[in-house]
């Protein structure tokens, strides 16, 4: 790669990073409980917050986030009573944090659903409150179970920054594409292939890490 | 009397799983509830210890309504109850149901902690004590998944003992162990009613009864039909 291609990439890669891994840690620390409540919602014996959870769910995952980052942008300004102008950040992490949660919220349902009917007895019969049940109880042994799914959203997620791009917002790929269009090269995409792949190595571990951490009872 | 259950009835998508059960236990007595599968043994003793609302009749617990006949109403304990009613009676699964992400002190700890609002260190002072009677020294620090079934169920029964109820239930006790965890298990039992605790077992192994009950009740065709009190 030519020095003057490295020398403009560099310094763009970086703040185009900054930008992603904000994207990712904001969505991360809000949607992950978030998530809990939304799966709790979807399991609600109230007909009506049990429904409404679901469309919710449903439109978020039957649609492609880059419309949801589109309509939220672009769109929702002319919903009728609700329209709102988000800016751009509002925008981008209205919208990951929507689609993340409803994905997040169908694993720790699966997960909730996958506990033994025995514990939430045990618990029951030892008098402990439905609230302090589920918090020592359940959610520890939910979590155990969902942690490969959800390593596999967070590691989606990291992909899925790149599409900020649509909001011309700034990040590691349009960083690549900027310098590619300026010095008419390819090499600028390869160079942000393995920094992508650097994060997800590092995620990767990290993630094995927490389900060790996880390994102490079967 | 301990418990007293009266008139209990109990039914599912309209069928008939048993009608009018009365019965009682004294502190200290061992009550064996057998039946073939399906006569509703379990069922009731889920009633007992509130995780079934019966249909009809009254549960008492200590001179405290679980479920309350009025007017034709079944109506339940209520919250404060009930926080009353859990110290007073305890279950032991047929499978245990140990919490596998906490070690054996936690497993006991969580309930007097959260209900009785004991100290940790007061918790777990009594906790080594219940496990010394049990003879499962040393074990506090393993996870249910490296203890041998009879010992899961002693942990089970520590559990239940550490909230210090005037009854204990147990569900099946015998189903999972071999001939040598079956004397162990007898003499325990024996042991905790001799301390004053209304043993209330349910059980399909009628030489377990023999051996053990004081008062056996046999369900049949969802009715109590035979109820002889003897000291084994």
């Amino acid at each position: 790669m030519e020095s003057k291609v490295l020398e403009m990439l560099v310094p763009m890669t970086l703040e185009g990073l900054k930008s992603t891994i904000g994207v990712f840690a904001v969505t991360l620390a809000t949607s992950l409980p978030l998530s809990i409540l939304v799966a709790k919602m979807r399991m609600s014996r109230n007909k009506i917050v049990s429904s409404l959870t679901g469309i919710y769910i449903y439109i978020m995952r039957g649609t492609p986030l880059l419309l949801q980052l589109m309509f939220i942008f672009f769109g929702f300004v002319f919903v009728p009573y609700i329209g709102y102008a988000f800016s751009r950040t509002q925008a981008i992490f209205i919208a990951f944090i929507l689609n993340y949660t409803a994905y997040f919220a169908e694993i720790f349902r699966g997960g909730i659903n996958s506990i033994d009917i025995g514990q939430y007895e045990a618990a029951q019969v030892l008098g402990l409150s439905r609230a302090r049940a589920f918090m020592k109880i359940i959610l520890p042994q939910v979590i155990k179970n969902v942690l490969p799914s959800i390593g596999n959203e967070v590691i989606a997620l990291v992909k899925d920054t790149s599409l900020v791009y649509i909001l011309g917002a700034s990040d590691i790929l349009k960083a690549a594409k900027s310098v590619s269009n300026r010095y008419s090269a390819f090499s600028p995409y390869i160079f942000v292939g393995f920094v992508y792949l650097a994060i997800t190595a590092v995620l990767t571990k990290a993630l094995a890490k927490i389900e060790n951490k996880y390994n102490y009872y079967r | 009397m301990v418990l007293k259950v009266n008139n209990l009835s109990k039914s599912f998508n309209g069928q008939n799983v048993f009608e009018d059960i009365s019965f009682s236990a004294a502190a200290g007595e061992i009550v064996c509830i057998r039946g073939k599968s399906g006569e509703g043994k379990t069922t009731l003793l889920r009633c007992i210890n509130n995780l079934e609302f019966p249909d009809r009749g009254s549960i008492e617990i200590n001179s405290l309504y679980l479920y309350k006949e009025e007017s034709g109403q079944v109506k339940h304990a209520s919250k404060s109850e009930l926080q009353s009613i859990h110290q007073e009676i305890g279950l032991v699964f047929q499978n245990f149901n140990l919490f596998p992400h906490m070690n054996v002190m936690e497993n006991l700890i969580e309930a007097p902690v959260f209900l009785k609002k004991m100290s940790s260190d007061k918790a777990k002072e009594r906790a080594l004590e219940l496990l010394e009677q049990l003879e499962l020294e040393g074990k506090e620090h393993s996870y249910p998944y490296q203890l041998s079934g009879g010992q899961k169920q002693r942990v089970a029964i520590a559990r239940a003992c550490m909230l210090n109820p005037s009854i204990l239930c147990f569900d099946e006790p015998t189903s999972a162990l071999d001939e040598s965890t079956r004397g162990q298990i007898s003499k325990i039992i024996r042991k905790l009613s001799s301390q004053g605790m209304a043993i209330i077992i349910v059980t399909h192994d009628n030489a377990f009864v023999d051996e053990i009950a004081e008062k056996i009740i046999t369900l049949s065709e969802g009715k109590v039909t035979i109820e002889k009190t003897r000291r084994p």
